[in-house]
């Protein structure tokens, strides 16, 4: 506690100096108060951004909240019909509940198992191991690579009779499935290769692993705490914030999933019986195939429903079981 | 001191954000004339391969030469890419004067004013300068909006070794589905369980299960002007016939070559593991160039009985003037002239393509020799059996609708008669 009240006695010192010292003419010249000055001078320097969000983000937001409520298309109509969109979500548009189910089932099983697997390799990587550094590196390396060439790559790998994969799998005398050409496995197909870039999290992970003191591994060992038991009552609840960070961000990137299917069902044709037409492909196709752009737009604006309440959920249920060294600040 | 530096950047960053806004504006009213006074007519294509590109680069140069009055400037923009781009510079009303599109989806830009009326700039003498059956899928409540610019057709290609190994008379094709199941039957090998040679596969190629489909239903589409012909007795038969092939092949077969095709490195037929192949008659140009010393030949898609004809399907692409073009006149301009017998003759030459101009399809026939003369000119000729099926304006979707359908018959969920009575189902429901 110490140190740091000093500190806060010196910069009190140094404002109290600064203000004293430069202030008091200026406010007889110009008549404004240091505070609004300074205000003025913060808004000027945060200008750009503000146009640009105002012009670029909150404008088109606005703008397709308003659409969603018209039949707009881009070129030619924009007439007012109320919920109608909506409506036609619900009840007309079969395709929008195949769309969603997938997105549910790809969010439900992508998420923990994203998480859950960057957490363990993170542990792994995270041992004192001659070469780490390496390993590290090659596990990192496919976060890296850039979308649509991984998609490629899989989409190769998974062929059913020459694919890696299969091959792989034929040595423990498995059959494997046809993947990508088979509806039942497109989505753990998907879910694999996802598996497979969790690198990005790992990195997360392993920078808050590295942060975590080793005083309490220490005082846990001397106690006898097995490594379970470190793992579970040190390691976790002192990773955890990041978990929460990462499941949040997690969630929300799942629920806009896209480019995957878009590259590997043939320009968003959604695969095998539609078993790859995730909510955003829908959304797109409705948009750019069909120019049924308000009806594109309540598609939208239904998912941010959907991603906010998640989320509001998330940071209500994250309290119980999120530990935060500092105490909770709100 | 620093205040003044960071007022000056700050006003900067505003001014040039709000100079971004205008000066694009600017620069192409500045664009709209050269400064010997020539009008600027803006070209998009998606043609920007090795092969095409040199091609159309070329049809622009000889137009540009030709008169002193337009200058056409030819901008490449990636498949897909194009019409997104053009569908956002229409809404900005600043686009391009002639964009290469697609066929079948003409009357949609129409009906959503993304497209130039052209009929004031035609008339019968030039709509009789292309194939019938194209120039009705660029009308729009009897006006045209577009310009066919090429085309294409299925034909059957088979391999003539692999027929006299299966005591097949190379010269007689199979000519209905009958027969093309009874050869194919003959063609496939076997070694063991696996199959080394596959004698024909309906869903492989450029065809699909709906060329079949309208092929068993005297050729007619899912929407029959207008009407919705989903579920008919013929379509259902169909259905139960391409489900057939999937039975006695085997999923993990059908599954198994079709991922090998989908790597593209070798294609199935070329390679001697898929005996009958139907495709394009483009096709020629890879057989031609990967295939040395292949002996094929090349019949109509074989009929769904002795009385009903040999039906394909195409498609093609159309030069036309998006909506709020600044010359659409100068733009008509070269779009007669890239439409016209010189240009397309041209085109058809060195791409091996449909071109819509009958003349200049015609005169490319009669300029090429042997085996590549013969091909063409039954592709051409084959023209008189080919439909297209533009997206109707009522049913944007249709095509999304049924598909999925289509798939899980074929992956034995649901019976054919069910799933094409929901799909028709679900088609009305989405009606515009």
């Amino acid at each position: 506690m110490k140190p740091s009240q000093s500190v806060h006695v010196l910069e009190d010192k140094y404002i109290e100096k600064t203000s004293t010292a430069a202030d008091t003419p200026t406010i007889a010249k110009k008549g404004l108060s240091k505070k609004t000055r300074e205000n003025i001078w913060g808004y000027l320097f945060i200008s750009p951004w503000i146009i640009g969000f105002l012009g670029l983000t909150l404008g088109p937001l606005l703008f397709s909240l308003a659409a969603s409520f018209t039949d707009y298309n881009i070129t030619s109509t924009m007439n007012f019909i109320g919920l109608d969109n909506y409506k036609q979500m619900f009840t007309v548009d079969t395709l929008f509940w195949t769309s969603l189910w997938n997105t549910l089932y790809y969010v439900i099983f992508s998420v923990p198992l994203t998480t859950a697997g960057a957490i363990l390799l993170a542990v792994l990587l995270n041992q004192k191991v001659y070469g780490m550094k390496i390993f590290r590196t090659i596990y990192y390396l496919p976060a890296v690579l850039s979308g649509v060439a991984v998609y490629f790559l899989w989409m190769q790998l998974l062929s059913p009779s020459a694919g890696l994969v299969n091959t792989f799998l034929g040595w423990f005398g498995i059959d494997g499935p046809a993947w990508l050409f088979d509806p039942k496995w497109t989505k753990p197909a998907l879910l694999l290769m996802k598996m497979w870039s969790v690198g990005g999290g790992m990195l997360l992970y392993l920078a808050s692993l590295q942060g975590v003191s080793q005083q309490m591994y220490e005082a846990a060992e001397i106690e006898g705490a097995t490594a379970f038991q470190k793992f579970r009552y040190i390691t976790l609840p002192m990773i955890s914030p990041v978990i929460f960070f990462d499941l949040v961000t997690s969630t929300i990137g799942a629920f806009q999933i896209f480019q995957e299917a878009y590259v590997m069902t043939e320009n968003g044709s959604g695969g095998p019986s539609n078993s790859l037409l995730f909510y955003n492909l829908h959304m797109w196709n409705n948009a750019f195939k069909n120019f049924n752009m308000g009806y594109a737009s309540a598609m939208a604006w239904l998912l941010f429903i959907i991603v906010m309440a998640l989320t509001v959920f998330n940071m209500k249920f994250g309290k119980k079981w999120v530990h935060y060294e500092g105490g909770d600040k709100k | 001191m620093k205040r003044g530096l960071a007022l000056f950047i700050s006003i900067f960053f505003i001014i040039s954000l709000l100079a971004g806004c205008s000066s694009g504006e600017q620069a192409n009213q500045a664009e709209a004339k050269t400064k010997d006074g020539k009008t600027v007519v803006n070209f998009w294509s998606f043609w920007g391969s090795e092969t095409r590109r040199p091609i159309i680069d070329k049809i622009v140069k000889d137009f540009n030469n030709s008169q002193d009055k337009i200058v056409v400037k030819h901008t490449f923009l990636p498949w897909g890419d194009i019409w997104t781009k053009n569908l956002a510079s229409v809404a900005a009303g600043n686009p391009a004067d002639v964009v290469i599109n697609d066929i079948n989806t003409v009357a949609q830009r129409a009906k959503n004013n993304q497209a130039e009326d052209l009929s004031k700039y035609v008339d019968d003498s030039f709509k009789n300068e292309f194939y019938p059956h194209l120039w009705q899928t660029v009308l729009y409540k009897d006006k045209p909006y577009g310009v066919p610019f090429n085309t294409d057709t299925r034909l059957l290609f088979y391999n003539k070794t692999a027929f006299k190994e299966a005591g097949l008379d190379p010269n007689k094709p199979p000519q209905t589905w009958a027969e093309l199941e009874e050869y194919a039957k003959k063609l496939d090998k076997k070694n063991g369980n696996r199959y080394e040679r596959i004698g024909f596969y309906p869903l492989w190629g450029s065809i699909g299960a709906s060329s079949w489909m309208a092929s068993a239903d005297g050729g007619k589409g899912f929407i029959d002007n207008g009407k919705l012909n989903i579920n008919t007795p013929q379509k259902v038969k169909a259905l139960k016939w391409l489900q057939g092939w999937k039975e006695r092949l085997g999923d993990k077969t059908v599954q198994s070559f079709q991922a090998d095709f989908g790597s593209q490195q070798a294609n199935p037929f070329i390679a001697g593991k898929v005996a009958m192949w139907a495709d394009v008659g483009t096709f020629y140009t890879q057989i031609r160039d990967y295939g040395k010393n292949m002996d094929f030949g090349v019949a109509q898609i074989p009929a769904y009985n002795d009385q009903s004809k040999h039906w394909a399907d195409g498609g093609g692409f159309v030069a036309e003037v998006p909506k709020g073009s600044k010359h659409p006149k100068e733009a008509m301009e070269f779009i007669k002239y890239l439409t016209g017998e010189k240009a397309q003759k041209y085109w058809a030459l060195k791409n091996y393509d449909n071109v819509a101009n009958k003349k200049g399809a015609e005169a490319a026939a009669n300029e090429l020799s042997r085996q590549a003369k013969d091909i063409y000119k039954m592709s051409v000729d084959n023209l008189k059996v080919t439909n297209l099926y533009p997206t109707p304006v009522e049913y944007p979707d249709y095509q999304n609708r049924i598909n999925p359908y289509i798939d899980n018959v074929m992956l034995g969920k649901v019976s054919p008669e069910k799933a094409l009575k929901q799909a028709e189902e679900d088609v009305k429901k989405m009606k515009k």
